[in-house]
């Protein structure tokens, strides 16, 4: 199995590559989509802002490649909202994958949305296999993708129950950074890698 | 939490009744629909109507002015009362109503819970859980049956359940006071608890609300204006399941952890790589490393512990000390550090925190603050304390924020070794002048400490160093404590 990490230019890829080392599994780095053909699964990571996200992979030639992926294809954080239709960070076009918009947290609580927060598990998913519902993973961010019950697969709440995890065919999306979340988030990526 | 009014219904009207008892029924008013507007006009964010002619006879009554109820108001409705079967479920689910409530079938038929669950997700689905003298009653409460609530809780957390409303039917309708203690052993499971049944004043209320209810429901306290809509709703607040943070510290020197720590078991006191990993398991929520290495050569060093640290612990890490530069920051951010505190620098050069926000993303530049009090004002200090500089800690710490601080960890000079407490005050007054998280730090002597860093000084994090080094107290302890006081916390 083959597993690609994209590479765009605007995120921390160390992270995600230790915890794919941890568990054994080989990857590569991938900086240009003419690649991504030979390999079984993708990361997309993400850490920053969508604008200047959107720019690199419009730029580098990912966007038109990424949505028309049959693999699966795993977005984090940045890279989940980089999945949505648009996000109303820097007003951006995103890539179309799952249909709904990126929107920011409208409460009288802290904005970013930092730290470990409960994610309950609302539809079954090769994902989530022998993760309890409720276990807590680590968040860091201002928006949330906002999208349709129906491709939700885990909420959390944080004054709105939002898109923790989504799903949509052979692409799947966590809001949180499951290479930081100790346990549960190692086990969600070996999910990823070995049942997806 | 939220404030949930309640609407019960027999024939069409708005009635109470006192422990469940149909005989003791009081009408309050004819016009439920009325009612309902109401609540919301005064603010309400959810009701709870329950058909209780239908929780009586298994069928539903009054079905119809339910669902004239739910296309009249905005706000969410959750209703009960017969619903013991799949399509009556689906009936009022699919006609506006955000959750149905499950008494008396959910003890008897998982197999609706599990494909309820399936078709419309846990959070729509609530089982109603009500206790008669420690036995689960049904039936409109009539009757009772000889299981443990305990045990048939554990069973609903195993089939998928997390929405629970609790009612003790010794306590609904007698405005006398909720069984916290029930509440707090379903809360302790997991579940999004909303509590009913006896909550009759604003201090019931408020211990409901501290042990970390998802909602309470007010009926007869309402109706009989015990206390106002308007009163309670003090209590609504944003529901939320984040937790407070308890971050260990490091002083590392040379790439070595320095500074007596003392675990045992541990072969190597002086690695920080086993260290973190060892605080990891314990339950640190996220980890610190303070560079206090004093000159500038050995920087490869705390580059390579970096890069080790990265490659064996994942849970969040912060690298502090040192920092001059947006290449210093790039350089540890590669390696696999999630976020970089900045102290003298900022102060120094405060468009410093704007270009590291706008080159990394504001989520990883934490502002470190040292403060110390001089005639009465929060100044901030540099160098261990020994600069002192004109600037106000609290508008320094706005002013970060502005400038694109995703973080505050705000030090105490004053306190910083004492082990006599966080500077609790000058905690409080940073943390509710800015809407970015707060790590409380320095001073913290005793379990007590951390607990009013949570609760008085407002902190969403406490940054512990020797209460961990000497093996005072474990990390797994800190957080066990913390629980049991009711501040969230991920155990």
């Amino acid at each position: 199995m083959k597993i690609a990490i994209i590479d765009y230019g605007a995120s921390n890829l160390q992270s995600v590559a230790n915890a794919l080392t941890s568990l054994g599994k080989s990857f590569e780095i991938v900086n240009k989509p003419e690649s991504l053909a030979a390999f079984d699964k993708v990361i997309l990571p993400g850490v920053g802002a969508a604008g200047s996200a959107m720019e690199k992979l419009i730029g580098s030639g990912f966007a038109k490649v990424l949505p028309k992926l049959k693999v699966p294809t795993l977005g984090i954080c940045l890279g989940m909202q980089l999945m949505a239709e648009f996000s109303e960070e820097d007003n951006t076009e995103c890539l179309s994958i799952i249909p709904g918009r990126v929107v920011r947290f409208q409460t009288d609580l802290k904005v970013p949305h930092m730290g470990w927060n409960k994610v309950e598990l609302i539809k079954e998913s090769k994902l989530t296999t022998e993760i309890p519902t409720g276990s807590f993973f680590y968040f860091v961010h201002s928006y949330y993708l906002a999208t349709d019950l129906k491709y939700v697969i885990g909420q959390t709440a944080y004054d709105v129950d939002f898109a923790a995890i989504a799903q949509k065919d052979n692409f799947y999306a966590t809001q949180f950074h499951p290479e930081k979340s100790g346990q549960w988030g190692m086990k969600l990526l070996s999910n990823f890698c070995d049942l997806c | 939490m939220l404030i949930i009014p309640a609407i019960d219904i027999i024939d069409g009207k708005c009635v109470r009744l006192t422990k469940g008892e149909f005989s003791t029924k009081k009408i309050y008013s004819s016009d439920p629909l009325g009612v309902a507007q109401d609540f919301e006009r005064q603010g309400a964010a959810m009701l709870h109507i329950i058909d209780l002619d239908a929780a009586k006879t298994g069928v539903p009554v009054n079905q119809e002015l339910i669902t004239k109820i739910c296309k009249a108001v905005k706000i969410p409705i959750e209703v009960g009362g017969g619903i013991r079967d799949i399509s009556t479920a689906q009936k009022y689910l699919n006609s506006g109503v955000r959750r149905a409530v499950l008494g008396t079938k959910a003890l008897t038929d998982f197999g609706l819970l599990s494909s309820l669950i399936k078709e419309f997700g846990s959070k729509r689905i609530v089982v109603a859980l009500e206790i008669k003298k420690g036995k689960i009653a049904i039936k409109g409460w009539q009757e009772t049956v000889d299981k443990n609530y305990l045990d048939f809780a554990k069973e609903l957390k195993t089939l998928g359940i997390t929405e629970i409303l609790f009612t003790d039917v010794e306590k609904d309708g007698s405005l006398t006071e909720p069984n916290f203690i029930v509440l707090k052993e379903l809360i302790n499971l997991g579940f999004n608890v909303i509590a009913s049944g006896g909550i009759s004043d604003l201090k019931s209320l408020k211990k409901i609300n501290t042990l970390g209810a998802f909602g309470a429901i007010l009926g007869k306290a309402l109706y009989e204006n015990r206390l106002t809509l308007a009163e309670a709703l003090n209590f609504q607040t944003p529901v939320s399941n984040l937790t407070k943070r308890i971050i260990p510290c490091l002083d590392v020197k040379d790439g070595r952890v320095v500074k007596g720590v003392s675990f045992v078991n541990l072969r190597d006191a002086g690695d920080p790589v086993a260290l973190g990993r060892r605080y990891s398991e314990e339950g640190a929520d996220e980890l610190v490393f303070l560079d206090i290495t004093a000159s500038h050569e050995n920087r490869q060093t705390l580059f390579d512990m970096v890069a080790q640290v990265a490659k064996e612990v994942f849970i969040p890490f912060t690298v502090g000390g040192g920092i001059k530069t947006v290449d210093d920051i790039r350089k540890l951010l590669q390696l696999g550090a999630d976020k970089i505190s900045i102290n003298t620098t900022a102060v120094l050069n405060p468009e410093f925190i704007s270009e590291a926000a706008l080159a990394f993303g504001r989520q990883c530049v934490v502002v470190a603050i040292d403060a110390k009090k001089k005639d009465g004002v929060y100044k901030v200090f540099l160098k261990g304390g020994r600069d002192e500089t004109s600037l106000n800690a609290i508008d320094w710490a706005k002013e970060a924020e502005k400038r694109g601080a995703g973080e505050i960890l705000l030090t105490s000079m004053d306190k910083d070794g004492t082990k006599s407490g966080y500077d609790l005050e000058l905690l409080k007054k940073v943390s509710e002048a800015v809407k970015i998280p707060v790590i409380a730090s320095g001073g913290a002597g005793s379990l007590e400490d951390l607990k009013l860093a949570f609760t008085e000084g407002k902190a969403d994090a406490a940054l512990v160093a020797s209460l961990f080094h000497y093996g005072q107290f474990s990390v797994s302890q800190v957080k066990n404590y913390l629980s049991t006081n009711n501040i969230p916390i991920r155990l």
